[in-house]
């Protein structure tokens, strides 16, 4: 399609040609007096005008669609690479630069496809064209008339350097200025209770004037190519009136042909002033287009397990770590840990915070690379089972519990890979513009319902507007950390998980109802193994067993009992259980 | 963030609805732009003043070309041509130079207009109180003071301000036209209802476009936000192929978006043009068929060949300027509904008296007073019926567990938010009754998180305040902080980075002790921080806070056992109520949850 419209731009130009030449023929009818000819000289002028309108709308129709197309194509590749990519990979770059890539360079790259090639297309074929059909038409006034032209792309050329430097001068201010309102916004409650307001007000007026400033300086270069070009290019048509007008004397060429000049000239302005323009888009879409393959040749390190898929199987699951290590340089995370989930069996792992309990967890749900023949889950090694399928034997309910701006029973599907992950609000809005069909209502899916109970939602649900059906997060309600960890449990519960990891995932959760928790969980975590990561007494005392860490290394293993009479780190960790929980003050905000 | 924001299932604010679908023109909203014009009428007026030049300066030169061939070119006075090239030369020129003040004018009132407006969002956006910002996200903020006024900037340099000179162009190119032929002048207008709905059904089509357009491209960029925030879950879910499902789902929904529009641009573009054409065959045809044959004739046919030019150049690139004109309104939405938004600090109590000395109230009185304080986070009560009194001098430690509503008590003190019933007094003046800035003067808070600003550490210490420099210098001292510096080899004017990314927690625990110190204030609020730092800085830190505490009438949130014994009562809160005070042994003879909680600050220590 692309090819296709390009060579349908190259018609365009060439229909363009018989326009010129109609003009001429119709002025110089005009001109002899050939008052018969000129109905007809005229009809073909718009014939061609509209044969060439006609081919100038399919040829960008064709481009600029391709250049969609393409853009479309350039996402789903990056998007499906960026969710191939570990949580480790964002660890270490921002969501925002990550975001940036995948909408501001996917957009200049898509600019410099649609708009670019149009342009650049269009300027090569219109100077051949038009060129050509000058020389025809007299080849003496023709080279005299395009003398300035080489000179406008030069100029072009140079300032378009200038306006490329200014244009990330005014990026950079513009940067620094964000920084200064993100360094605002977060620190507000001490700006509010300092009575900082009129400090901060004035830095940000010093920051928004020298943005001013450099926008100017930019403006200054950027409006100086317009009149610039503007110059160069109407003294085309001094010449062409200086030895154009020479030569109508003289008789060498009629004043048909000094209009068609004319013409023709005023055609090549256009296609001359947009260079620049069109080299600052080609120039910008490169080094968005870097940046993609950059993005896009980074590998994941997590490799994805090529051997067969785990079978379907309900019955608990058989967890071993074998000697593992991970270290990171040269600082052991874990060193030499080895224990052993059995089937249905509850383990617990305490510690002190930088422990290693969740490089632990990480390490049990491969969300870090581990090495070959240290993690076997039924007797299989980890690394040899596709990602996809390992994970659906697990669930896990996390600390920081995050969850999708849409329905709170769209969150616990997910669990077992139903629900919708398009924001609620999102979704309305494309369902008001006619974009999308109306999301399926999970409220009453018994897998659903089931999970939320068990996961102690039902008290939360009461009083929440919709119940299930109540959006969060975006446009929608807020809801307390507690909550989010309760929610986030009930979607692992969903999963139907052979081995359930509750990653201190209810720590914001108060005493009364973790007790509640705990107590219809031991429900569910029958027939499932588990591993539960707390800090409190009441969740880890009737564990199987209790692994605990200290330093990357399991100190102690055992039962509660068997630990307190050890008095060893548990028994001191369990004494001090009130301190940490005092420890663990979150803001109430 | 434990706070849930109130429920609002039924009414949505404009802010909350990022989705604007601006219109190209709205008065309304233009009128209100105004406003931040109107300081730049000057440079406004100087930029008509060029602009007509400009005009000038463009429109003659068609004529000259005109002038050129009926007088010197046809009836060959090749003398007067280098004269009539001198000229055009010339003409081009004055247009350039004159259009180039024309555009600084213009850019220069369009970037200060933007500086004010910025200015207006900042200060507008300080002024609220802190519940809002619970709930806007500050992204979205962000986008209001920078991306969206961008965009309204492009208007100025592209779209509605230069639609005017375009406007102005148009009617004197009429006008010139009918003045040297007023038949053929018709014929040319005769094609303008066929471009009428030509530039109805681009702008109609463009608007349908652009709506459908904004609603996906923010479903699809707010889609994607979503899943690189929560990339864990996702792995954690095996849920990549459904992602990319909905993902492409949305995003072939925002390719197919742009189809309409593009037809729309791409005819209106080429239409144009070939509208143009027609007019000139029309006027061609019309000369040759109803106008002597002579040198005029020609002339004027091609004179009216360049303005028709001229004419139809600036409609063709109407659509370009739509577009723009569609942007900077939906902006400008945007940030009026963010301006409109009345959530201010101190909002509806903001106080009109102030009390005319702290001497003259009650000095019996405690000096902070909470009777029957109720508080909660949307849904969530946090505080239920609080009552604390510190008197004048004394130091009051809050202790209690997690989500006890400790912390809330501070920022009902401080009016980050309201209390919902019952009274908080200081010296017996309701807080309310305070004007905010003076209450703030008078009551400072060390939170557990500190926050430093990119600057100096100087300048992190006096905060603002003109500050002596030995005054400083003693509050660094006392406080210990010349200590902690001295370890990392550094003194006062040592750089802080953006948020101080570059200080430990202790330093900057000290760094707010010192703060505070030199603010000296009325009543001290300390949110003790329960960090782990090393023991050294534990030492520096426990003795930093006896010295800000020494002689101070001190509200502590406390965390450490020193704090806790030390001060003169002991207040003990659970689930937003206070259950015991006394003194240290008061309650460890007691025997309740103080003393439970106080065994384990005793094994810690």
């Amino acid at each position: 399609m692309l090819a296709a419209g390009v060579v349908m731009l190259v018609v365009t130009n060439v229909c363009y040609l018989g326009i010129a030449e109609f003009l001429r023929r119709s002025v110089d009818a005009v001109n002899k007096g050939n008052r018969d000819v000129v109905p007809s000289t005229v009809t073909l002028l718009i014939v061609f005008a509209i044969a060439t309108a006609v081919t100038r709308i399919v040829s960008r129709v064709w481009i600029f669609n391709a250049a969609r197309a393409a853009e479309y194509d350039l996402r789903s590749e990056l998007f499906g690479h960026l969710m191939k990519l570990s949580p480790a990979y964002y660890r270490d770059h921002p969501t925002g630069d990550v975001m940036s890539r995948l909408t501001n360079d996917v957009q200049t790259v898509r600019a410099m496809w649609g708009a670019g090639l149009v342009h650049l297309a269009n300027a090569v074929t219109a100077f051949a064209t038009v060129l050509t059909y000058m020389i025809y038409l007299d080849p003496a006034v023709a080279l005299l008339a395009i003398v300035p032209y080489p000179l406008i792309f030069f100029v072009g050329q140079a300032l378009s350097k200038r306006i490329y430097r200014t244009t990330r001068e005014v990026q950079a201010e513009l940067g620094s200025l964000s920084a200064r309102i993100q360094e605002d916004l977060g620190a507000i409650q001490v700006i509010k209770t300092y009575g900082l307001e009129d400090v901060r007000r004035a830095g940000f007026l010093e920051g928004s004037k020298r943005l001013l400033d450099k926008n100017m300086e930019a403006a200054k270069v950027r409006m100086q190519l317009g009149p610039i070009l503007n110059t160069l290019a109407p003294l085309a048509v001094a010449l062409l009136i200086l030895f154009g007008g020479r030569a109508v004397i003289n008789k060498e060429i009629e004043v048909g042909a000094f209009t068609a000049f004319s013409a023709s000239l005023a055609r090549l302005v256009w296609p001359t002033l947009t260079l620049g323009f069109m080299l600052a888009l080609v120039q910008r879409g490169r080094a968005s287009w870097a940046r993609l393959v950059q993005l896009h040749d980074t590998k994941s390190d997590l490799v994805e397990g090529t051997g067969e898929p785990l079978p379907a199987r309900s019955d608990p699951a058989t967890l071993e770590v074998k000697q593992l290590t991970i270290k990171i340089g040269d600082r052991a995370l874990l060193e030499d840990v080895s224990f052993t989930l059995r089937p249905g069996s509850i383990t617990a792992i305490v510690g002190r915070t930088g422990g290693g309990k969740s490089t632990l967890v990480d390490a049990m749900c491969r969300m870090i690379e581990v090495p070959a023949g240290t993690i076997f889950i039924d007797g299989r090694d980890v690394t040899t089972i596709p990602l996809p399928s390992l994970r659906a034997q697990l669930g896990y309910a996390p600390q920081e519990a995050f969850l999708f701006s849409t329905t709170i029973a769209d969150n616990v599907a997910m669990g077992y890979g139903g629900g919708t992950a398009i924001p609620a609000a999102r979704r309305a809005e494309l369902e008001r513009v006619g974009a999308a069909a109306a999301a399926p209502d999970l409220s009453n899916e018994p897998r659903v319902t089931d999970a939320a109970k068990a996961a102690g939602l039902a008290r939360d649900l009461v009083v929440m507007p919709e119940g299930l059906a109540t959006v969060v997060g975006e446009r929608g309600i807020t809801l307390s950390g507690g909550q989010r960890q309760r929610v986030a449990l009930a979607r692992a519960l969903s999963a139907q998980p052979r081995l359930l990891v509750l990653d201190d995932s209810l720590s914001s959760v108060d005493a009364e109802t973790e007790r509640l928790i705990l107590a219809s969980l031991r429900k569910v975590m029958t027939g499932r193994t588990a591993v539960l990561i707390s800090h409190r007494v009441a969740a880890i005392k009737d564990a199987d067993q209790i692994l605990v860490l200290d330093q990357g290394k399991i100190v102690e293993r055992g039962t509660h009992d068997e630990l307190i009479d050890a008095d060893g780190l548990y028994s001191e960790l369990y004494r001090t259980q009130l301190d940490t929980e005092m420890d663990i003050v979150q803001e109430a905000s | 963030m434990a706070v849930a924001s109130p429920p609002r299932p039924t009414r949505k604010s404009g802010l909350e609805a990022e989705q604007v679908l601006g219109k190209a023109y709205d008065v309304r909203l233009i009128g209100r732009l105004s406003k931040y014009i109107k300081p730049h009428t000057q440079l406004l007026a100087g930029w008509v003043v060029f602009m007509l030049v400009t005009i000038g300066f463009e429109l003659a030169q068609p004529y000259l070309v005109m002038y050129a061939l009926q007088h010197h070119i046809m009836t060959g006075k090749a003398s007067a041509l280098p004269v009539d090239a001198l000229v055009f030369v010339g003409l081009v020129v004055g247009q350039n130079l004159s259009s180039f003040v024309e555009q600084w004018l213009l850019q220069l009132a369009g970037q200060r207009t933007m500086h004010g407006l910025r200015i207006a969002i900042f200060d507008h956006v300080l002024a609220m109180r802190a519940a809002f910002f619970d709930r806007i996200p500050v992204g979205r903020l962000m986008t209001r003071m920078t991306n969206d006024i961008e965009s309204l900037n492009e208007m100025f340099a592209q779209g509605a301000i230069t639609l005017i000179a375009d406007a102005v162009k148009a009617v004197v190119i009429i006008v010139i036209m009918l003045r040297i032929d007023v038949q053929l002048s018709l014929m040319t207008f005769a094609t303008l209802p066929l471009l009428f709905f030509l530039v109805e059904y681009a702008r109609r089509a463009m608007r349908k476009s652009f709506r459908q357009i904004r609603v996906r491209l923010a479903a699809m960029n707010a889609f994607a936000q979503e899943h690189l925030f929560g990339i864990r879950v996702l792995h954690l879910l095996g849920r990549g192929k459904i992602a990319q499902q909905e993902y492409d789902e949305i995003n072939a929904g925002h390719r197919d978006a742009y189809l309409l529009q593009i037809r729309a641009d791409a005819a209106m573009y080429a239409l144009v043009d070939a509208i143009a054409y027609i007019a000139i065959g029309l006027i061609i045809w019309w000369a040759s068929g109803h106008r002597a044959q002579d040198i005029a004739t020609v002339a004027i046919v091609v004179g009216f060949i360049g303005y028709t030019e001229k004419f139809f150049v600036p409609i063709r690139d109407l659509s370009a300027k739509y577009a723009i004109m569609q942007g900077a309104m939906a902006a400008s939405e945007r940030i009026f509904q963010l301006l409109d938004t009345e959530e201010f600090d101190g909002g509806v109590y903001a106080s009109t008296t102030k009390v005319d000395e702290p001497a003259t109230a009650n000095k019996a009185a405690p000096a902070v007073e909470l009777a029957g304080v109720h508080f909660s986070y949307g849904a969530e009560p946090v505080l239920r019926g609080v009552d604390l009194r510190v008197p004048r001098g004394a130091t009051i430690a809050v202790v209690g567990a997690t989500g006890s509503g400790k912390s809330t008590i501070i920022k009902l003190l401080t009016r980050l938010y309201e209390r919902e019933r019952g009274a908080i007094k200081i010296d017996n003046v309701d807080i309310r009754d305070i004007a905010l800035d003076e209450l703030r003067e008078r009551v400072t808070v060390v939170s557990q998180d500190v926050i430093l600003f990119a600057g100096t550490l100087a300048d992190n210490i006096a905060l603002g305040k003109p500050y002596d420099r030995a005054r400083l210098d003693e509050a660094v001292k006392r406080v210990g902080l010349d200590r902690a510096l001295v370890r990392r080899r550094a003194d006062v004017t040592a750089k802080v980075s953006e948020r101080g990314s570059n200080f430990s927690a202790g330093e900057r625990q000290l760094v707010a002790f010192a703060r505070a110190l030199l603010r000296d204030p009325e009543i001290l609020v300390l949110d003790e921080a329960t960090a782990h730092v090393d023991p050294e800085a534990e030492e520096l830190i426990e003795r930093g806070v006896q010295e800000l505490m020494k002689g101070r009438t001190t509200l502590v949130i406390a965390h450490r056992l020193s704090t806790i014994r030390n001060a003169d009562l002991i207040v003990v809160v659970d689930k937003g109520q206070v259950i015991e005070q006394g003194t240290h042994d008061e309650l460890v003879a007691k025997g309740g949850l103080y003393a439970a909680l106080e065994k384990t600050f005793r094994r810690q220590d």
